[in-house]
């Protein structure tokens, strides 16, 4: 679309723009108030770190509240759930599929205007470590997903103990990584448990490959990583994984995912279950005849207590929430209180990402080049949708399609090892001094290509201003800015301080106003769509400090 | 530049002493020249159709004669494919007319290009780092790829054959280094993908170009015509990303915005042009692996004009991790691979280059003999297969395993151990790519472990 064509569909929209921005009078000011204990920038930071995108109101919220009791009113707020409101949808005329789109929906809805924020965001951190996808076996399992994010989200800060045994027995993962009909050996026909949940939950969910120091440093032996597990241990618990099929089956291989039997947990069937010993981690070996669910127990147990979780937990959660390259002193101090949260409990996951956000080193005054990290691409619309008060003719958010656009949507990966690795270095300076930028793996050429061109289509066409959006097309309104449009310096003023906390770079802040000039000034609209074009496309808007 | 660890960074360096250090980063160019030598006097593609998940290869690649199909089915049981339905293949170093292997049934289009000598077999390659027997496995007394049998770190072997060792290169990002003083003159970067970021073309000094299935997206808010204000809007966008930022992040993503404006004119224009000159009638698969096949055909094509002397090409497909319901999902894996590499093997042959580019699989590792009830898990070796008209075709190389369940290849369960090594399958490929012999360590490391440097299956 060219902006010429923009111009004249939006022109006659326009309407008179009163000039505005005459000085102010001569009375004395009055004195400054002291300063406040939280600053608008310190807000914006901590905001997009604990939220779908930081917005002025709710950055006078923290400030008003401040960290700690913004963070404690948080955990209180009531679960957005995404399953009630597939359930309270008549059934799909085409197929599940199409419940895929309503549940991304939800997804947006409760990211956008859910009350628990810090809930929701610390269950799509979640959701990118115990990854489960609708690309995939789940593709026509619309509820089975719906009801595994919420199980994500009501155990966000519950125990992890309590975490990953939800996650064991949840249809979903069942079905993802194929412990759903596993069952005990066959040694005539040479069959044998099912090794993929077993592999994965030891290495993606919780303890990793090789062995950690707590402040998430490999241990070393005669100068080599120490593996934290071999084949054996891994047919141990695969052996463990044996006996479990949908709640409700008829007989133990009728996988048939029914919309009841997609929501509630597997159900264990003891004819298949395997009931030798099995070796454990540690050295720890379960003793025959055991039942399937003690068998389960005594495993998670045994993966529970394993001295990595605490750091790689913790390493996992930082970096999806506060900063790609943490120190190893913030990782064992938020390792300390997973392994005691100062009450002898293990595993508090509340207690986990309050002391990560409280840190020091989440709080930094003025960023260093470590801090902070790059803003997932998800959260870099969110944000925008936050600001400029997103919706649609129908209400819905039904982009479905975010995977494709944005390299990643809701529980959209392309497998198992979530939209990018923990362990992703671009070339360059990053990768040459030992340092990580996971959200940088899918920040191609060409995926960031498809996010500005967004962006763009967001912006310019997008936007409440269009007479001629579809019911479902997501809108941001940014008609407030228009009427500052006459003035440059005001509009990006405005803009910057939505978006950026106020915090714009003088090169961005002077191409756009180079650009606003080659707009005219009654293209209020344009002036507006431009000024938020350039920003949400800039580095310093993909930075999250 | 000399590794600093977080607390040295944060100690030593202010933002703009950081920024002014890493200015002279290498790496942010796609091609960095240190110093012209004498280009190639001919055109060489690579193209890597990495099958993620770990492709059952041994339901692939079938024996045929009696006594090893029996092998086979007893060890396969519910997951062997029927020998009556097996495609039979005569390989030239075996008895003519032995019909002693067969492919999968849906890979009829494969067995053609195999029997008219423009396809080969690499049997039971993998992951080693020296040459392993299942006695020096058992007692440990060789040393062993890091981390067997989990998929992201078996595709990163592949991908960089790093071996025991870390390694941040991979084994095309090191052929790109090597040549890049060769290839100055190239306008895209020697290492392409469609398919994401892969380690596969990471390299110190030259970058890998990422674009989507059908090439790179226009920038719909930039124009080239100097009149259109999207023109303006174009060099304002550019002077931002090219600006000097504060943080290691923002650097990290403004690279790719600029590298991204930079190259998606000239790429698109290149295949707008191959499709524009008729050239390819060829009919490819509409699926992913066939469109991606299909824009490394059109961007062959046009190769001249982005003076290009050496490429490779990394695609991939997914869905080959079969721990549920193979039986029903192979047919269509194999069937495709079969159908996409022929198309492409065709669309060469119609460009008049099927000598000069090479086609070749990886993938994550086999997969166990043995079933999971109806599936199969994390493996080790496995076959894999190269076409083109500079392959010595119709043969199956390295060394064909007894698959059978506790055989003297097996480390459990139907694991193969692999006769042939990861290295030794690059670096066969890499000299024909032009790395001269020298410097295959540096493609292979591990390469000097293994008596042959060369498997023998391209022509030289």
């Amino acid at each position: 679309m060219s902006m010429n064509r923009l111009i004249s569909i939006t022109a006659s929209l326009m309407l008179g723009l009163a000039g505005c921005s005459g000085g102010a009078d001569d009375t004395t000011p009055p004195p400054p108030p002291p300063p406040p204990p939280v600053t608008v920038a310190e807000a914006y930071q901590f905001l997009n770190q604990t939220s779908f995108g930081a917005t002025e109101a709710e950055a006078q919220r923290v400030i008003d509240m401040r960290f700690e009791a913004w963070i404690d009113d948080q955990m209180q707020k009531e679960v957005s759930l995404q399953l009630p409101h597939l359930q309270a949808l008549p059934p799909p005329q085409m197929g599940m599929f199409e419940l895929q789109r309503d549940r991304a929906d939800i997804f947006f809805r409760n990211a956008l205007h859910g009350e628990d924020q810090l809930r929701q965001r610390v269950a799509f951190a979640l959701s990118e470590i115990m990854v489960v996808s609708e690309l995939g076996a789940l593709n026509n399992q619309p509820y089975s997903l719906a009801s595994y994010y919420d199980m994500l989200a009501e155990n966000a800060f519950g125990n992890y103990r309590d975490l990953i045994e939800d996650v064991t027995l949840h249809p979903a993962m069942g079905v993802y990584l194929s412990m759903l009909g596993n069952e005990k050996p066959n040694p005539t026909l040479n069959i044998r448990p099912d090794e993929n949940y077993a592999r994965e939950l030891m290495q993606l969910f919780s303890i990793g490959l090789v062995e950690l120091n707590i402040d998430g440093s490999e241990k070393l032996d005669q100068g080599q990583p120490i593996p934290t597990y071999d084949q054996e241990i891994i047919e141990g618990f695969a052996h463990v994984y044996t006996g479990w099929t949908y709640a409700g089956a008829t007989r133990f291989q009728d996988v048939f995912p029914t919309p009841s039997r997609q929501v509630v947990p597997m159900q264990h069937w003891p004819d298949f279950h395997d009931t030798g010993p099995k070796t454990l981690l540690n050295g720890i070996t379960l003793p025959a005849g055991q039942s399937g669910e003690q068998d389960l127990s005594d495993a998670l147990d045994n993966i529970f207590i394993h001295p990595n979780v605490g750091p790689f937990i913790a390493i996992r959660l930082i970096q999806r929430l506060v900063t790609s390259n943490p120190s190893p002193g913030y990782v064992s101090r938020v390792a300390a209180v997973f392994n005691d949260n100062g009450a002898g409990v293990r595993g508090d996951l509340g207690a986990v990402v309050k002391a990560m956000l409280l840190d020091d080193e989440a709080r930094p005054a003025i960023p260093m080049e470590l801090d902070g990290k790059v803003k997932e691409p998800l959260l870099r619309l969110t944000q925008l949708w936050r600001a400029y008060d997103a919706t649609s003719q129908s209400g819905r958010y039904p982009l479905n399609f975010a995977y494709i656009v944005f390299g990643q949507g809701p529980l959209q990966a392309p497998h198992v090892f979530n939209f990018f690795s923990p362990f992703f270095a671009p070339p360059g300076e990053i990768r040459n001094n030992d340092l990580v930028a996971p959200e940088l793996e899918i920040a191609t050429e060409y995926l960031n290509t498809y996010v500005t061109n967004y962006m763009f289509y967001q912006t310019f066409a997008l936007n409440s201003t269009n007479t001629s959006l579809n019911e479902d097309d997501v809108y941001i309104n940014f008609e407030s800015e228009m009427l500052l449009a006459a003035d440059i310096d005001m509009l990006i003023d405005s803009v910057a301080n939505k978006l950026l906390a106020g915090q714009i770079s003088d090169t961005l802040r002077n191409e756009i106003a180079g650009m606003l000039a080659l707009i005219p000034e009654t293209e209020t609209a344009l002036r507006a769509a431009e000024t938020i074009y350039f920003i949400v496309t800039s580095p310093e808007y993909a930075y999250q400090r | 530049m000399k590794k600093i660890n977080r607390r040295e960074f944060l100690k030593t360096s202010s933002a703009v002493a950081a920024a002014a250090a890493f200015a002279s980063t290498p790496g942010l160019a796609y091609t960095q020249v240190i110093g012209t030598t004498a280009p190639f006097n001919d055109y060489r593609a690579l193209v890597c159709v990495f099958l993620h998940g770990g492709n059952d290869s041994f339901n692939m690649l079938v024996p045929n004669t009696d006594a090893e199909y029996n092998i086979y089915a007893a060890s396969r049981q519910n997951l062997s494919i029927a020998k009556a339905d097996l495609l039979p293949i005569n390989p030239v170093s075996l008895t003519p007319g032995s019909e002693a292997f067969g492919l999968h049934p849906m890979m009829g289009r494969l067995q053609a290009l195999f029997e008219a000598g423009n396809a080969a077999f690499v049997a039971n390659v993998g992951p080693l780092v020296e040459p392993t027997t299942k006695i020096e496995y058992q007692n440990q007394s060789v040393i062993l790829p890091s981390q067997l049998f989990s998929h992201n770190d078996q595709q990163a072997q592949w991908n960089s054959l790093k071996g025991a060792n870390t390694s941040k290169t991979g084994w095309a990002g090191r052929m790109a280094d090597l040549i890049r003083s060769n290839v100055a003159n190239q306008k895209m970067a020697t290492n392409a993908s469609l398919y994401g970021t892969s380690l596969f073309q990471s390299a110190d000094e030259t970058i890998a170009y990422v674009m989507g299935q059908t090439g790179p997206l226009q920038f719909e808010g930039f124009s080239t015509d100097p009149d259109n204000i999207l023109f303006d809007q174009r060099l304002a966008f550019q002077r931002v990303v090219e600006a000097q930022y504060d943080s290691i992040y923002e650097r990290g993503f403004a690279d790719i915005q600029a590298r991204a404006i930079d190259a998606a004119d000239s790429v698109s224009m290149a295949i707008r042009d191959a499709e524009a000159s008729g050239a390819i009638s060829t009919v490819f698969p509409n699926t992913p692996l066939g469109r991606q096949l299909e824009t490394v055909a059109k961007l062959i094509y046009s190769r001249n004009q982005l003076d290009m002397q050496r490429q490779i090409f990394f695609v991939g497909i997914g869905g080959f991790d079969s721990h549920d319901n193979q039986n029903l999902d192979q047919p269509d894996l194999l069937g495709g691979i079969s159908e996409s590499i022929a198309a492409f093997y065709d669309a060469t042959f119609e460009i008049g280059v099927p000598d000069s580019v090479t086609t070749f699989t990886q993938s994550d590792f086999g997969r166990t003999l043995t079933s999971n009830g109806d599936g199969t898990d994390h493996a080790w070796g496995g076959n894999q297969v190269v076409v083109g008209g500079a392959v010595k075709g119709r043969d199956i190389y390295g060394n064909y395993p007894v698959l059978e369940i506790g055989g003297p290849e097996d480390v459990g369960g139907g694991r193969m151990i692999p006769a042939t090594s990861a290295d030794q399958y690059a670096a066969t490929l890499a000299k024909w790519f032009g790395i001269p012999d020298i410097d295959l360590d540096v493609v292979a490391p591990n390469l000097g472990n293994f008596a042959e440097r060369d498997l023998g299956f391209m022509i030289t």
